[in-house]
């Protein structure tokens, strides 16, 4: 007990367990154990859920040895801009450490979610056979495994009595899906030893924008005959066929089943099949949606969704023509989540579509829906939260989608609850991003990709910098910011004085001096991720404000004016933060270069572990 | 006539910059019997406009006057990597199928070669004449494609939308990928098949796993579906390959229009 905190003791642990309980928020949880020892103990017991940032902020085994009874961990890899190939290949992210920390320490854990990690299929492997209970498995933007690993998983998943460890031994039914249940669960009692091996309950298998390699063709067979406890399978990134015979029975003996959502692959009529089987789905990912036109496919297809009930959520619709589309309309009204950012259908047909979607909160779409079909959703979606509108033609190599500032300037004023934004133009106006920011002062995430870099207001020809500044005076909420278009160091001392809020900014093409960066971090006091790409950002901003590196996640610079001499001298001062000088170019050691090196990217994190030790050749930790 | 286009090579030139759609609309056919002979004495380094190249598509950078809606420059800029920021995922799933069919005049098998990797006429060519080096042979002093056995010059043709025989290289080179160069067949000699957009996908493709070893260099896709791979080419074209293809079903179309010989020969 310590002196002067007597009053921790006045209740037992497990009151004050209880109580910690209804902290959701990792951050609360963090606060109570800074209390006193007592707490910190009590804490680190009975935290269940981990949310780790960074793979690189803390080794696994001091994170596992720290919170021994988690449930639930969710694990970052690799920085953000590695979706868009601008971090090596080989940087790192490897989850291996991590699966193997955690098979060792926390043998009980339910739910794994890694995103931007590399995963192999050994790693999948382990994971298929330490964890006796788990549940959820979800990988995200991950790369490193193959169908083969996935089969792995699949064939350690069971349905069926588990074993309490401690002598005696239960059969407990998890769940069983046929009858002579009493006979089964005594032949388990009379099969059992002390060696059982781990059985598993998985409910959700999410695979969200994985790159797999397809080398196990029928990995869906591997799910045994008794497995029936799925709830939520998610395979849209697969490239190959999956099996649909084999897929029909896993759906149809898995009840439970709400979450579906299959890859492109599979063609029209086998998906009417499927989906024919699981009325009660909730989330429904499509796969290709075009096909010769065929009358009976047609109402097939009608009838099968008119027997959604309960649908919510749609995605998939790659390829869509308008053939099929008038057919699921009567699902429109029910849906609340629609992603179309696959589909290349045109505007009229979108419009017919999306229109009839009343209910709708979340919309992901092509910008081929075009300033017409936004100005519908405006009409249509009042309940609208988040927007999303993704370039059909990034390089501008087909004529041009008429998707201007006017759309998103619609839907500002037409959707009130709108507070997510996502939005790839070609031009813009301050005037347009003034009138958004007063229409929207509630905008929590405003990304806006003007595809040009340094595009000004094509109007008036000035900066895009009284535009942002709106939109960060405005939205006093505003989490995540993305800017594009031409813009000086002016907006940045608007961000650095109005985005209180901000925890994740990302800049490129922009600023004219290291000004620009100073006001970022001299401000923005719950900035946690900057990434910064292309823009004259020097020595000079980071080594006066490197002690707000260490209140921050990240910090990603590429193609700016950062000299290797400032990286030692910074690193040399924060011992706490990792500086990686990345540089795919030369082979010689860092260590022979000069402090006036231009450093080509530069990955600056916090961390508690100390530098890496599976950097690759291209990455040097200063 | 084919020759029309040519003509104009130094028009198209500058209209990459102001680029015109129109102009460079290919539609003029051409009398069949004629086709085979014209292209065999045509030399190809006078059909591809070699200044083109020179063009360097790296020149298009972010200190020109940005263009705001009209995106027509923006066909012949660089490519700056990581931006616009989507990501690889999407873009992948996205890209147009770019993939060709090539064929050469008395080779048992064809290849297929994905255009957008290639930065230009010259580069194919070369890839092209890599693919096919066991049967050609580079005649180097004026650059040529020979052949050995009976010493017949080469030339690249494709077959353009209107079911015309052009020589590669009227058409710059970033223009091709937006107009209906697209969904077309490149061949050295006559004998190519046309195939429609529909059935240009990705060829190269693991998708049932059945990577034979690389010592018989095929690669054999669903039902049958056969196509051909390098050492060393399937790895690191195989996953833009990958991601560039849509799905098996539409693999099937691509055997119903292989030459029946062809599929002989590689089964054998």
């Amino acid at each position: 007990m310590v002196r002067g905190f007597g009053w921790a003791a006045a209740f037992p642990d497990e009151v004050w367990e209880h109580v910690f309980s209804f902290l959701a928020a990792d951050a609360d949880r963090n606060a109570v154990a800074l209390v006193c020892r007592a707490w910190h103990r009590i804490e680190r017991r009975s935290r269940r859920r981990v949310f780790v940032g960074n793979c690189y902020a803390v080794a696994p085994a001091a994170a596992v040895r720290r919170f021994p009874e988690v449930r639930a961990a969710a694990i970052k890899g690799k920085p953000h801009f590695a979706d868009f190939n601008l971090v090596p290949t080989d940087w790192g992210g490897g989850a291996e450490a991590w699966v193997e920390a955690m098979a060792e320490g926390w043998p009980h854990l339910e739910e794994l979610r890694l995103k931007r990690m590399v995963v192999s299929d050994d790693c999948l492997e382990l994971i298929a056979r330490s964890f006796k209970n788990f549940g959820v498995l979800s990988l995200v933007s991950c790369d490193g495994f193959s169908t083969a690993g996935l089969a792995a998983i699949a064939a350690n998943c069971r349905s069926s009595p588990v074993h309490t460890s401690v002598g005696l031994e239960v059969a407990i039914l998890v769940s069983v899906a046929s009858e002579g249940v009493n006979e089964l669960s005594l032949v388990y009692l009379l099969l059992s030893s002390a060696d059982i091996p781990y059985l598993r309950n998985l409910r959700e298998l999410d695979l969200h924008e994985n790159e797999v390699e397809d080398n196990c063709l029928n990995w869906i067979s591997h799910f045994p005959e008794s497995f029936t406890s799925l709830v939520s399978l998610n395979i849209a990134c697969l490239e190959g066929d999956v099996n649909t015979s084999v897929l029909e029975c896993l759906i149809s003996r898995c009840p439970n089943l709400k979450t579906l959502r299959l890859n492109h692959a599979m063609p029209l009529e086998k998906l009417v099949s499927l989906l024919q089987r699981a009325p009660q789905l909730v989330d429904v990912g499509t796969s290709k949606f075009s096909a010769d036109h065929h009358p009976e496919l047609f109402s097939k297809l009608e009838s099968t969704f008119a027997g959604f009930k309960h649908l919510k959520s749609l995605s998939g619709i790659w390829e869509a023509g308008p053939t099929y589309l008038p057919a699921i309309y009567s699902v429109c009204e029910s849906l609340t989540s629609l992603n179309l950012c696959y589909a290349t259908i045109q505007s009229p047909e979108l419009l017919k579509f999306v229109s009839r979607c009343k209910n709708l909160q979340r919309l992901w779409v092509m910008d081929l829906i075009e300033d017409n079909g936004l100005i519908a959703v405006a009409a249509s979606c009042k309940l609208l939260q988040e927007l999303r509108v993704f370039p059909s033609d990034p390089y501008g190599v087909a004529p041009p989608i008429s998707l201007t500032e006017h759309g998103l300037v619609a839907i500002s004023a037409g959707c009130l609850m709108l507070h997510s934004v996502l939005y790839f133009c070609r031009q813009m106006t301050n005037a347009a991003l003034l009138t958004i920011a007063n229409n929207r002062p509630n905008l929590t995430c405003f990304r806006l990709c003007i595809i040009e870099p340094h595009t000004p207001d094509y109007i008036s020809q000035e900066p895009l910098d009284a535009g942002f500044s709106a939109i960060v005076e405005s939205c006093k909420d505003l989490r995540r910011l993305s800017l594009s278009g031409l813009l000086t160091d002016r907006v940045f001392k608007s961000i650095g004085a109005s985005a209180n809020r901000l925890e994740m900014l990302s800049v490129a093409f922009a600023g004219d001096s290291d000004a620009g960066l100073h006001y970022i971090l001299s401000g923005c006091k719950n900035l946690r991720k900057l990434e910064i790409r292309d823009c004259p950002f020097g020595d000079k901003a980071l080594l006066d404000n490197a002690s707000k590196l260490e209140t921050m996640r990240s910090l990603w610079m590429s193609s700016c004016s950062v000299t290797l001499g400032a990286c030692r001298q910074l690193a040399l001062k924060m011992p706490r933060l990792n500086v990686e000088v990345i540089d795919e170019r030369r082979g010689r050691p860092l260590e022979s270069w000069p402090d006036d090196f231009p450093v080509e990217k530069l990955y600056i994190y916090r961390t508690v572990a100390g530098p890496r030790s599976d950097t690759p050749p291209c990455v040097w930790t200063v | 006539m084919s020759t029309t286009e040519t003509g104009n090579s130094s028009t198209t030139e500058s209209a990459v910059s102001g680029l015109d759609y129109e102009e460079t609309q290919l539609t003029l056919a051409a009398s069949g019997a004629s086709r085979s002979e014209l292209e065999r004495k045509r030399g190809f380094s006078e059909g591809v406009d070699l200044s083109l190249e020179t063009k360097d598509f790296l020149s298009g950078s972010s200190d020109e006057a940005p263009i705001s809606g009209a995106g027509e420059p923006s066909a012949a800029k660089a490519q700056v990597v990581g931006w616009p920021p989507v990501r690889s995922f999407r873009r992948n799933v996205l890209k147009s199928c770019t993939y060709v069919k090539v064929a050469v005049d008395g080779t048992p098998y064809l290849r297929k070669v994905d255009l957008e990797a290639h930065a230009g006429y010259q580069q194919l060519l070369t890839a092209l004449e890599e693919m096919f080096s066991c049967f050609t042979a580079r005649n180097y002093p004026n650059e040529r494609l020979v052949d050995p056995v009976n010493g017949t010059e080469y030339v690249p043709t494709y077959e353009d939308k209107d079911g015309d025989w052009m020589l590669i290289g009227d058409v710059p080179w970033k223009v091709r990928s937006s107009s209906n160069f697209t969904g077309n067949i490149k061949g050295f000699g006559s004998h190519v098949e046309a195939i429609n957009k529909e059935e240009l996908e990705g060829a190269i493709s693991t998708i049932h796993g059945k990577h034979h070893s690389t010592e018989n260099n095929l690669v054999e896709c669903c039902d049958g579906c056969l196509s051909l791979h390098a050492n060393g080419f399937v790895d690191e074209k195989l996953r833009s390959c990958r991601f560039s293809s849509k799905n098996t079903h539409r693999l099937h179309h691509c055997k119903v229009n292989w030459d029946p010989q062809h599929l002989q020969t590689m089964q054998s």
